[in-house]
């Protein structure tokens, strides 16, 4: 910025930092920049969250004057919240496994995403000017000098060095952890982990005061500390902090921009074909016959009467998970009739004659076949594998395996599946069918998100 | 508040081992592990001025508890009553306590995989019940009571009688199991199972003189970095959009 020969035009990128004409810096100030995405902020501030409580316990659980660093006043107020002294370690130890529990579901889930070595070079390594700005920052704000700071990509070598010291101490912080709360490994292992969880701890707290500092209290990075909340940083912000990153966003803006400008080629527009002559269709052949699927509304309310007419003529409505259980009961008796019998939760199948009668059984045979006409007539009948692009057969067809082991035993557990216990029982109004099915699409909610790198 | 004692009685004992099967019982010590049992001296002297006695080893629930301050989480702390406590809900397991017990008193379970030991059978005491190994004694060489109470056993015994502690010069923190023998016999079972100093283990040295300066060092320069950083922010204000 001691160029001031030049100014930065507006839609210039330049490979340096030049000065900016000021309606252009308040323009700059309206154009926000992604950051985080919301997976992200989601796990900073429950992370947050997690170091909070458990510095706040940690420091009052450590009670020996040989060994603590809290006084004497604070131990006794933490210990007044938490009544008995055991309550405060559980609470503890609960906090860390979630804590334990979520960074693991984000490594299981996310390192495709988080944890590649393009990303890690990006957000921990240093380079030359990394090490040179660290020297300037301190002397800064410390007032020694007012020499200008190197650029920066899109974390400052101060935040690298936070998240070289986290990246190495949370294994230890967790390892550490699990050995105390489970006494893994013998009494030797766990007099070392507690020493091990103390230093570990202790040098990320030391850190996390100049983290947080910086966010909450230090005036030049409060639109990082906003970008926390909203994911986004304006362009003026990232210009001036973290230049090298600005300046790969713009670039990729640009080709993004040339690629999809209209003075490219444009696709031909489709010729309109002569219309073929319109064939009028009998009714059948529009509802049965056309490949296209139901609309789910007319489809939910053919299901509707189905269920009204099993009421009606059956006396019971629809089911499949307790179909296949009685499948398997009449297998199970067949193979190992004296073991079946005498097992509390398979002889309830056994008490009425054979297991295989029943409304339910023949349901399951209708399905397949009415299943198999159904999608005969629409000219659907193929063998096919139904994945989504990222993943190949064999995924799919464990992921389909284990998810229905999953959802098999959820049923018994619940006396009932999607058909038996939602749909049947939501038809007569039963509280247990509103408590599955709110828990159904919670779960889904919250699974499809996990999940939906293997379908998207 | 009461201040409570055992005495035992070496000239009586008769090795029998009828307290460590009633402790063992009461508090189910996993095989190979005691709360208190009974050691024989060696045999000293020449014929025929032989010596040899019993020695009651359980936990002294002394004055100045040595494995008190070793404890991190203070799951080992000592009641208003005297009594040496572990509280298992606290105990993480890590044994520098048991390192610091001159008098290897303690012992991690290998069950709950926590530190217990004699407690002077507590949870008994609150029923109005002796403890178990005195009421269990075959040889009734064991007595327990409150040394505040003038008319009770212990007073009698400890200083009427002259029952002693096991100290030596160089470990004497005040043990509350008083030993009532005659002169070289005590003398024998004190040389034969002298107190050790209080120990604390590598780990935990390394914590107290190592670990914990320097978090206490790194958090304290960060602070006072930060304490500056702060002051000249004040001083400064907060800088234009325009720079």
């Amino acid at each position: 910025m001691k160029n001031n020969g030049e100014a930065l035009e507006t839609g210039a990128i330049p490979s340096y930092p030049v000065p900016v004409a000021v309606d252009e810096a308040e323009r700059m100030l309206q154009r926000q920049i992604t950051k985080h995405h919301v997976a992200i902020i989601l796990l900073h501030w429950f992370n947050a969250f997690v170091w909070l409580f458990e510095l706040g316990t940690g420091l009052a659980l450590i009670t020996s004057k040989e060994f603590r660093l809290a006084p004497e006043w604070y131990i006794s107020i933490v210990h007044g919240f938490f009544g008995p002294r055991g309550n405060l370690l559980h609470f503890h130890i609960a906090l860390g496994l979630l804590w334990i529990f979520v960074f693991a579901v984000y490594g299981i889930f996310g390192y495709r995403t988080y944890l590649t070595r393009e990303v890690i070079q990006r957000e921990i390594a240093l380079d030359a000017d990394d090490v040179r700005w660290l020297v300037v920052r301190v002397k800064r704000i410390l007032g020694l000098t007012d020499e200008p700071l190197p650029l920066q990509g899109v974390y400052n070598a101060g935040q690298k060095l936070f998240a070289i010291l986290v990246y190495a101490m949370i294994p230890l912080v967790m390892f550490s952890g699990l050995i105390l709360a489970f006494h893994w490994f013998g009494a030797s292992f766990v007099a070392w982990a507690i020493v091990v969880h103390f230093a570990a701890v202790g040098l990320v707290a030391s850190g996390l005061m100049i983290h947080v500092y910086m966010g909450a209290v230090f005036p030049e990075e409060k639109y990082a500390f906003f970008s926390m909340l909203t994911g986004t940083v304006n362009e003026w912000f990232a210009y001036n902090h973290h230049f090298k990153w600005w300046r790969e966003v713009k670039l990729e803006q640009r080709v993004w921009e040339l690629q999809h400008s209209p003075d490219q080629v444009p696709a031909p527009p489709a010729q309109g074909a002569p219309a073929a002559p319109a064939q009028q269709k009998s009714w059948f052949e529009r509802v049965f016959r056309s490949p296209e699927y139901w609309p789910p509304y007319a489809a939910g309310f053919g299901l509707g009467l189905v269920l009204l007419a099993t009421f009606l003529i059956m006396g019971q409505g629809l089911g499949a998970s307790g179909g296949f259980t009685r499948y398997l009961t009449a297998a199970l008796a067949w193979v190992a009739p004296n073991w079946t019998a005498s097992n509390p939760y398979w002889s309830n199948y056994l008490s009425g004659g054979s297991p295989l009668f029943d409304f339910l059984v023949f349901e399951l045979i209708g399905v397949a076949l009415g299943g198999f006409v159904s999608g005969w007539l629409a000219h659907r009948f193929r063998a096919a594998c139904d994945k989504g692009p990222r993943i190949r057969r064999s995924t799919r067809y464990a992921f389909a395996f284990g998810g229905g082991i999953l959802t098999g035993l959820g049923a018994r557990l619940a006396r009932g599946c999607t058909s038996g216990l939602a749909l049947s029982g939501g038809a007569v109004l039963s509280v247990g069918a509103f408590a599955f099915m709110l828990s159904v699409f919670a779960a889904g909610f919250i699974g499809a998100y996990f999940m939906r790198r293997y379908w998207l | 508040m009461a201040r409570y004692a055992m005495v035992t009685d070496l000239a009586k004992c008769v090795g029998c081992q009828a307290c460590t099967v009633a402790c063992n019982t009461e508090w189910e010590v996993p095989l190979g592990f005691a709360r208190t049992h009974v050691r024989q001296t060696p045999v000293e002297g020449t014929f025929p001025n032989l010596v040899s006695t019993f020695y009651v080893a359980q936990c002294n629930h002394c004055d100045h508890p040595p494995c008190v301050e070793p404890c991190p989480t203070g799951a080992t702390w000592q009641s208003e009553n005297g009594i040496v406590r572990v509280d298992p809900n606290l105990c993480i397991g890590c044994g520098y306590c048991v390192d610091a017990c001159p008098y290897e008193a303690r012992y991690l379970n290998p069950v709950t995989k926590k530190v217990d030991k004699c407690d002077f059978c507590a949870s008994r005491l609150e029923q109005g019940r002796n403890p178990a190994c005195v009421d269990t004694c075959t040889a009734h060489a064991k007595f327990f009571g409150d040394l505040e109470d003038r008319s009770s056993d212990v007073f009698h015994l400890v200083y009427e009688r002259g029952a002693r502690r096991m100290e030596t010069a160089d470990v004497a923190v005040g043990p509350n199991v008083y030993y009532l023998a005659p002169p070289e016999h005590f003398d024998l079972a004190l040389a034969s199972f002298p107190p050790r100093k209080p120990r604390l283990l590598t780990a935990g040295q390394a914590w107290k003189k190592l670990a914990r300066p320097l978090i206490a060092a790194a958090v304290g320069a960060t602070f006072i970095g930060q304490a500056i950083a702060f002051f000249n922010q004040l001083r400064k204000g907060e800088p234009d959009i325009e720079e």
